[in-house]
């Protein structure tokens, strides 16, 4: 299974991943692992990852990290995975040292390829930042429009596409179904 | 507790006065309410901007959500979805967005019915 999940900023997706990745590594009985592609810095981004940390806690993921070049991560076993987030990952790639810079699409998809192939189940956080119309640097665009594609070529390849609003699941993509909304 | 959310200028307001029989008077209004008001009116507007002036003034909201889910469980109340844009260059600007979109999350999980408006049109994504 492929699931991508998409929503804005505190509406509850990072939530919706952990508890979608934990309800299948223990249905089937699979080690867990969330990769983490937030660098720290500073001590807003500390506190942010703090924040992560305490949500995930007793829920039975094994952390990873990976700024960068996320083809290359070897994950020790083959189990469920929950990546987070590619706005981060993107952000990354397209502005630190030492990533892909122009080719940040590719390098991003390429990367989510190679862990699905090392997985039983993967989902993937993505982030909503197309919506607010302001007006952004060249920079900036360039940035939106690649994390755009990203997320469109990744939701053509999953199984699952849901956009959290509210912390509440809108089932955007099913295997076969038409985008419906989750009965609570 | 009725919750309506929905990016800016999408006739959120319109929406709820058809659909829960609102008028005017019955709303507060975020942007310049008292902050006790919001608390016993049948319906709140621009919730998001509450929130602003909330965090402007120093005050606690850490358990808004649950103070007026439980003082005002009838109430009607509209939020803009502002998270959905490039993380903010200010800081302020960030901890409100993300303030905005938590307490929305509290709100949602409390209130009986969500409703997103898109274009004018609601769309029931929390069913009573």
């Amino acid at each position: 299974m492929f699931a991508l999940i998409v929503g804005g900023s505190g509406s509850g997706k990072s939530e919706y991943g952990e508890n979608l990745a934990v309800s299948w590594a223990k249905r089937e009985g699979l080690p867990l692992y969330y990769i983490a592609t937030m660098e720290p810095w500073g001590e807003e981004g500390q506190r942010r990852i703090l924040r992560h940390r305490k949500l995930r806690e007793g829920k039975g993921f094994t952390t990873m990290e990976c700024y960068r070049g996320l083809k290359d991560l070897k994950l020790p076993k083959r189990g469920v995975v929950l990546l987070e987030c590619l706005s981060n990952l993107a952000a990354n790639e397209m502005f630190g040292k030492g990533g892909a810079g122009q080719r940040t699409a590719l390098e991003v998809v390429q990367g989510v390829r190679a862990l699905r192939e090392q997985c039983r189940h993967l989902a993937v956080v993505s982030n909503d930042i197309f919506c607010d119309g302001g007006a952004y640097d060249e920079t900036t665009k360039q940035y939106q429009r690649c994390l755009g594609e990203i997320n469109a070529e990744l939701s053509g390849e999953a199984h699952q596409v849901t956009e959290i609003v509210c912390g509440i699941a809108l089932h955007q993509k099913e295997i076969g179904n038409e985008p419906v909304v989750e009965q609570l | 507790m009725v919750l309506i959310v929905g990016g800016a200028f999408q006739g959120k307001k319109a929406y709820a006065k058809e659909k829960f029989a609102l008028k005017e008077e019955d709303f507060a209004e975020g942007a310049s309410c008292g902050f006790e008001e919001i608390f016993s009116a049948g319906a709140v507007a621009d919730f998001h901007e509450y929130i602003r002036r909330c965090l402007e003034a120093g005050r606690e909201v850490q358990d808004l959500a649950g103070e007026l889910a439980g003082r005002n469980p009838e109430a009607v109340v509209i939020a803009n979805e502002l998270g959905c844009g490039v993380v903010p260059v200010d800081e302020f600007d960030r901890e409100y967005r993300e303030t905005v979109g938590r307490i929305c999350c509290a709100l949602a999980k409390e209130a009986r019915e969500v409703h997103r408006v898109v274009c004018g049109i609601g769309m029931v994504i929390k069913h009573g």
